[in-house]
């Protein structure tokens, strides 16, 4: 008697777990837009999903002392785009500069850097970790991606994905869970100063989960949307199209 | 085994992306380093050359899941069986300063210790698997995870524990040479033991002794 009584309190025991599981979450939250096929895709779901699962409370990256800040923050990648609209920016100061959010929001507008500047602003001192190996201490400021949203009369239902276009020619899709993330953002200060050429000027994003290579750089547009079905290789961004990891936080 | 190549070779491509070692929470290209691959003659572009940062990311994080699984599995099912607390944990005896010189003599000597005779680990074996199953394996995860971006938000004190991002990369290092040691000697030693019957005993956990009994 006392053994049927146990198992059956083991059983909803477990039932109630699982279906807490199944409740407490869209599962979209745990899978890139694109499962690679194969071993391979199975292990990037699981590095995933163990990390949104840890994730889940939407915990603040560690912020370091002012102290420790890397005074000459590297340059790395592409330091210059070389492309014609982004030179003329670039010699107008980045006066001319604008940046269309566009998509699913609900008053689609664009953003001059004073523009961005007048949101309520955000200053965070973070490690910056490139997936090669490197990693440097900078103090970051700009507005919440968040801000940007509701500047631009917030997303609609629909909204699963904010695609990140840059003048260099890279973009980048993030889901919901990273995009509403506090320090998420759109950063155009470094060290106290304007973010430098070769950082990403005049804007660059800020996902501090995230490796290097989906911290974009030279920022371009922002569309937000409910699939990337379609959009280039349809697989959520330049780096998984050609087959590195669309979870950029391992 | 075929797990830990994997993870040695994509390691080694990843590492060759960014051949230096620094310490401490920062380290980029010009930072001060510990170990800088240039001073042995491999230039940043040359290793650059060797290395495919893509196949290595990629190979390294589904081989350290395969890793992983696989691990949980044997030590599971080794603690259910009750092989770690039989076989595997030295003996208070076993640990006293005469056994431990007896079997570091043997093992010097390349001579097949006594233990061996009986079908059980020597000391100085056990204690090396102990250290290798339950001190380097969860530090090379640690460290691994230590890396990651993601730890800034799940767990910063993780990499603090290593000292800093660049510290927890560097140990990493440190803890794969260790691991590649462990497997040299392990192999030398089973070819010394003999590898035909070793190798047939770690799949079937049957082990040949000839005993030269009187008629």
């Amino acid at each position: 008697m006392k053994k049927i009584v146990s198992r059956r309190g083991f059983l909803a025991g477990a039932g109630a777990a699982g279906s807490m599981v199944l409740l407490g979450c869209d599962s979209t939250t745990y899978l890139p837009p694109v499962v690679r096929g194969g071993l391979m895709g199975a292990a990037d779901v699981l590095t995933m999903a163990t990390h949104r699962l840890l994730l889940s409370g939407q915990p603040l990256a560690q912020e370091h002392d002012v102290s420790e800040i890397t005074r000459d923050f590297p340059t790395w990648g592409n330091t210059n785009p070389r492309q014609e609209d982004y030179q003329s920016l670039l010699q107008g100061e980045f006066v001319d500069w604008r940046l269309p959010v566009g998509g699913l929001v609900n008053r689609p507008m664009s953003f001059s850097l004073d523009d961005l500047k007048r949101l309520p602003p955000r200053m965070q001192i973070t490690m910056h970790i490139c997936k090669q190996g490197w990693s440097a201490i900078g103090q970051w400021t700009g507005p919440p991606l968040l801000e940007v949203l509701r500047a631009a009369g917030g997303v609609t239902d629909e909204a699963r994905y904010v695609v990140v276009a840059t003048y260099d020619g890279w973009y980048e899709a993030y889901d919901m869970f990273d995009v509403v993330h506090p320090q998420t953002m759109l950063a155009y200060g470094l060290n106290g100063s304007d973010l430098p050429l070769g950082n990403g000027a005049p804007v660059r994003l800020r996902v501090e989960r995230y490796c290097g290579y989906k911290n974009l750089k030279f920022l371009k547009s922002i569309d937000v949307v409910a699939s990337v079905a379609g959009i280039r290789g349809g697989t959520g961004g330049i780096n998984s199209d050609n087959d590195w990891h669309w979870y950029a936080g391992a | 085994m075929i797990a830990f190549g994997y993870l040695v070779v994509s390691g080694v491509h990843i590492f060759l992306d960014f051949p230096e070692l620094y310490w401490g929470k920062v380290g980029f290209r010009g930072h001060e380093a510990v170990f800088k691959l240039s001073d042995w003659g491999i230039s940043w572009d040359e290793a650059g050359d060797m290395g495919d940062r893509r196949w290595g990311r990629n190979y390294h994080f589904l081989f350290a899941w395969i890793s992983v699984i696989n691990g949980l599995v044997y030590v599971g099912w080794n603690v259910w069986n009750k092989h770690f607390r039989r076989d595997l944990l030295p003996s208070r005896d076993e640990l006293s300063q005469q056994n431990l010189k007896a079997d570091l003599v043997d093992h010097v000597r390349l001579r097949t210790p006594e233990s061996k005779t009986e079908g059980r680990y020597s000391v100085l074996q056990k204690i090396s698997y102990v250290i290798v199953i339950f001190v380097v394996s969860p530090f090379m995860i640690l460290s691994g995870l230590a890396q990651m971006p993601a730890f800034t938000e799940i767990s910063p004190e993780l990499i603090d524990l290593f000292g800093g991002r660049q510290s927890a990369r560097t140990l990493h290092v440190i803890g794969m040479l260790w691991m590649i040691l462990c497997v040299l000697i392990h192999v030398f030693e089973v070819f010394v033991a003999g590898a035909v019957n070793e190798v047939r005993s770690m799949i079937t956990g049957k082990y040949a002794i000839v005993r030269e009994d009187p008629e």
